[in-house]
């Protein structure tokens, strides 16, 4: 007992002694330490600000003012038009639709139009100079050629991406966030399967669904696919509780067809 | 050409994206489902025997259903005041909005009928109020010491339609029920229906009984005691009440479970301060050493498939949690984390690992991959231990001690249940304290 | 490498091979076996009846050694024979508790036959924390709890 003692004793001295002589010598090299920057956690809300901000109209049309001179001086041929209706709309065909006084285009839609490519920040996407040229100019050189090329793959990127949908960002999470709340996930499922359900919807003008399908019905009723069974029905029940759904009060053709593709995944794994 | 083929190209690729817009809904709410659960009507209340009609089932079915379906946390059952539709139309012809307009998306019925025979024909039907049709139904025939079996069933079937999963109501819990002072505890072997229902005493409480553990078939019970002062794992049939020592070891025996198909028991066998995992074959009487090892090995749980063996052991100086082949062979240890690890069992899905776990003071139940990873812990308390599983895997049944003042005042010790997802955490209600608790597995199979 | 650079690295290696010197090994083992008197009782004059242990070991220090040695020497003298209990605190898993239990009460055993007790006049029993002696739920009553008591066999 005394001998771990002093053992103990004659080790702590040492360490006095080591640390008093080194600390000195150990401390000759200041250490930089980076500038400290603080952080702010910012809460991002799964509601995006309202389709049709009053104030934010304004500034967009400000905006919107100056590229639409722009747009207007190259408007497209009209017959080449009305075979691209499936593609973005062009502000002659809205004027169809909505037919105003002034040559200035629909101010709603174009301002769809805008806010899309500003949100997207690729103006050269949106362009209908491009396109025009693109059709009117059908015999033109090797260089428009490239340019051609290279909006065909952002043309097909376009096709995943919302600018080529019926409903803006800002639409399709109000949307989201109605069936956020009708939709019950059942909390029993395991979360590693692939269980992801598509419904594809029909709307009415009022957002009332006209008809409701789930794509994979098939496989509800295979042996073994309980959970897809129950997932699928869960997300039937979700889509008739929120009947009507609260669509915009326009662009009725833009979002009629919806499909909604219900995946638990996220929420069963936390 | 080269032109006209990008020109058709782009058309083409433009207009397919405009079909149809599609949205990805990746949250919902995950509140319990709304149900309604109508009393059930009486067809024929006239041709009731007096015995049946004083069990009031009309009531009391509906009753034990909604007990079950809200104590698994996934279910909420609205108060049946609120309801517009009565049971005799509810079962029959129910009016869909009546029952949205209380905010049911599930409404259960259920019709009482006694046939010609005098036999109590129970009839329920599950609906889904929102998309307006039925979508279970079954009919049961139930005698008066029965009729809650029948609930359970009932419950189960409803679990398992709106969940996938199959249910775990139908089932029994076997603890030690626990009376008197800490210094000179009583404890007996009990058994209830796992709502609290029905509870028996299987032992007298005079010798110390401990670790309960049911067979697969729910017929027999393994367990410890200390009759005549000597620890040793026991065997008790449940019908007949017959108690047999199981083997014949020189040493105390102890942590008994049953393998997967019930022909064996699997325990701790301790001597000369080593304790190593024998099992023994029921029939046979034939005795296999499994592990031998130096160190404490004990708590073994088979895996479902009776392949493997997770068991405890403080081989690496500590408690720690191993798997090994039934065999015996490629002991390797699965818990990572800091801490001690104890009271390791298999999952009846054969996919987790649950475990009691002691760090820094405090106790934790938690469950793991039977790899080790995926480390979760559920549940922290000043004390519980003993996790046992539910028959679908969902569940786990364990126990809770409180701390004890002086003298040992407000000591007591209660069984809980948690969901594997951590939530819906609840106390089961027994007569006396009690704790060991272990799940059969669902009595209908 | 310059010759202070060295220096400092050897002097902090040796610093903190020196600290690591004075660390405790595992905070588990440690030394919290009870020292105290309360709850011993006597198997005769002057022979105490139990010895304590630290939390989750089974190993005997020197009090404990000097009470079985005054254990051995009693029962040697009077040919009694005798059961030691081996006992385990609250603050562990049951089952494992019975394992700790016998392994203390073995671990009592093994030292009595070195001090030439016969192994026939000793037999063990655990009851790992069945039987505490102290039912709070505090260090000091786990502690008294901690223990291998040595009774007069019936």
């Amino acid at each position: 007992m005394f001998r771990s003692l002093s053992l103990s004793i004659l080790f702590h001295l040492s360490i006095f002694a080591i640390t008093f002589l080194t600390l000195p010598f150990v401390m000759k090299k200041p250490i930089d330490v980076p500038p400290i920057i603080s952080i702010d956690l910012i809460q991002i809300s799964d509601k995006t600000a309202l389709p049709f901000a009053p104030k934010a109209k304004e500034i967009i049309d400000k905006i919107k003012e100056e590229k639409e001179r722009v747009v207007t001086k190259q408007a497209p041929p009209k017959i080449v038009k009305k075979e691209k209706q499936d593609a973005v709309p062009m502000p002659d065909q809205i004027k169809k639709k909505k037919p105003k006084e002034t040559d200035k285009q629909n101010p709603e839609e174009v301002k769809d139009e805008i806010r899309q490519s500003s949100e997207f920040e690729k103006k050269e996407l949106f362009d209908p100079n491009k396109i025009a040229a693109l059709i009117d100019k059908s015999k033109e050189e090797t260089a428009d050629l490239q340019q051609k090329e290279s909006l065909d793959i952002t043309q097909n990127q376009d096709s995943s991406v919302s600018l080529d949908k019926g409903l803006t960002i800002t639409q399709e999470d109000a949307i989201k966030a109605q069936i956020f709340k009708c939709w019950n996930i059942p909390l029993g499922l395991p979360y590693d399967e692939d269980l992801t359900v598509r419904i594809r919807l029909k709307l009415n003008k009022d957002g009332s669904i006209l008809s409701s399908e789930i794509l994979d019905h098939v496989r509800m009723n295979r042996p073994g696919q309980g959970f897809y069974k129950v997932l699928a029905e869960s997300a039937l029940r979700a889509v008739r509780l929120c009947n009507p759904l609260k669509m915009p009060t326009t662009g009725h053709d833009k979002w009629k067809d919806l499909q909604l593709n219900f995946d638990a995944k996220e929420m069963l794994k936390g | 050409m080269r032109n006209l083929f990008i020109f058709l190209l782009v058309l083409f690729y433009t207009s397919k994206s405009f079909a149809v817009v599609t949205i990805d809904i990746t949250r919902g709410n995950l509140e319990p489902l709304p149900t309604a659960i109508s009393n059930f009507y009486v067809d024929n209340p006239d041709q009731f025997p007096e015995k049946i009609k004083k069990l009031k089932l009309e009531e009391n079915l509906p009753k034990v259903i909604k007990g079950n379906l809200m104590r698994s946390g996934l279910f909420y059952v609205l108060d049946n005041k609120s309801y517009i539709q009565k049971p005799k139309l509810s079962h029959l012809k129910p009016r869909f909005e009546d029952w949205r307009l209380i905010k049911a998306q599930i409404m259960v019925s259920g019709k009482l009928k006694v046939d010609d025979k005098g036999r109590l024909r129970v009839e329920f039907r599950l609906w889904d109020v929102v998309s307006a049709k039925e979508i279970e139904g079954l009919a049961l025939f139930a005698t008066p010491t029965s009729w809650r079996r029948i609930a359970h069933i009932i419950s189960d079937k409803i679990y398992q339609r709106l969940t996938g999963e199959e249910g775990y109501f139908d089932t029994r819990i076997i603890y030690v029920a626990e009376s008197g002072p800490k210094t000179q505890r009583v404890k007996k072997l009990a058994i209830m229906d796992q709502d609290g229902a029905n509870n028996k005493f299987l032992t007298l409480g005079n010798e110390l009984v401990l670790t309960p553990r049911f067979s697969p078939n729910g017929k027999m019970v393994t367990y410890m005691s200390y009759f005549k002062n000597l620890p040793r794992v026991y065997l008790l049939n449940i019908e007949t009440g017959i108690q047999e020592v199981v083997g014949d070891f020189p040493g105390m025996t102890f942590a008994p479970r049953f393998s997967p198909d019930g022909k064996k028991v699997i325990m701790s066998f301790a001597r000369d301060g080593n304790s190593d995992i024998y099992t023994m074959d029921i029939q046979s009487r034939k005795v296999e050493q499994i592990t031998s090892n130096p160190a404490i090995d004990t708590s073994p749980s088979f895996s479902p498939d009776g392949r493997f063996i997770v068991f405890n052991s403080d081989r690496s100086g500590f408690q720690q949690i191993y798997v090994m082949r039934s065999d015996g062979r490629r002991a390797k240890r699965i818990s990572r984390g800091k801490g001690l690890y104890g009271t390791p069992v298999w999952s009846p899905r054969g996919d987790l690992i649950a475990f009691t776990k002691i760090h820094k003071g405090k106790f934790y139940i938690g469950v793991m991959r039977t790899d080790g990873t995926g480390e979760r812990l559920l549940t922290q308390n000043f004390y519980q231990e003993a996790p046992s599983w539910s028959p679908n895997g969902r569940v786990l049944i364990f126990y809770r001690e409180t701390a004890g003042g002086k003298k040992g005042k407000g000591a007591s010790a209660n069984l809980w249940a948690i969901d594997i997802t951590g939530y819906n955490e609840v106390k089961i209600k027994t007569p006396t304290d009690a704790s060991d608790p272990s799940w059969s597995g669902l009595l209908s199979k | 490498m310059s010759l202070t650079n060295i220096r400092n690295f050897a002097l902090v290696a040796v610093l903190g091979f020196l600290l690591s010197a004075c660390a405790t090994g595992g905070r588990k083992s440690g030394n919290d076996w009870y020292t105290g008197t309360d709850t011993v009782k006597f198997l005769a004059a002057g022979v105490p009846d139990r010895v304590f242990f630290a939390t989750n070991r089974s190993s005997l220090h020197t009090a404990s050694k000097q009470t079985l040695n005054k254990q051995a020497a009693y029962i040697k003298s009077s040919g009694i024979s005798v059961v030691v209990e081996g006992h385990a605190d609250e603050r562990g898993t049951r089952e494992y508790n019975l394992a700790l239990g016998e392994r203390r009460a073995n671990s009592v055993r093994d030292f009595l036959m070195s001090q030439g007790v016969s192994g026939s006049k000793i037999t063990v029993i655990s009851y790992g924390k069945e039987r505490p002696v102290n039912p709070e739920s505090s260090r000091l009553a786990w502690s008294q709890n901690r223990r291998a008591v040595t009774v007069k066999a019936k």
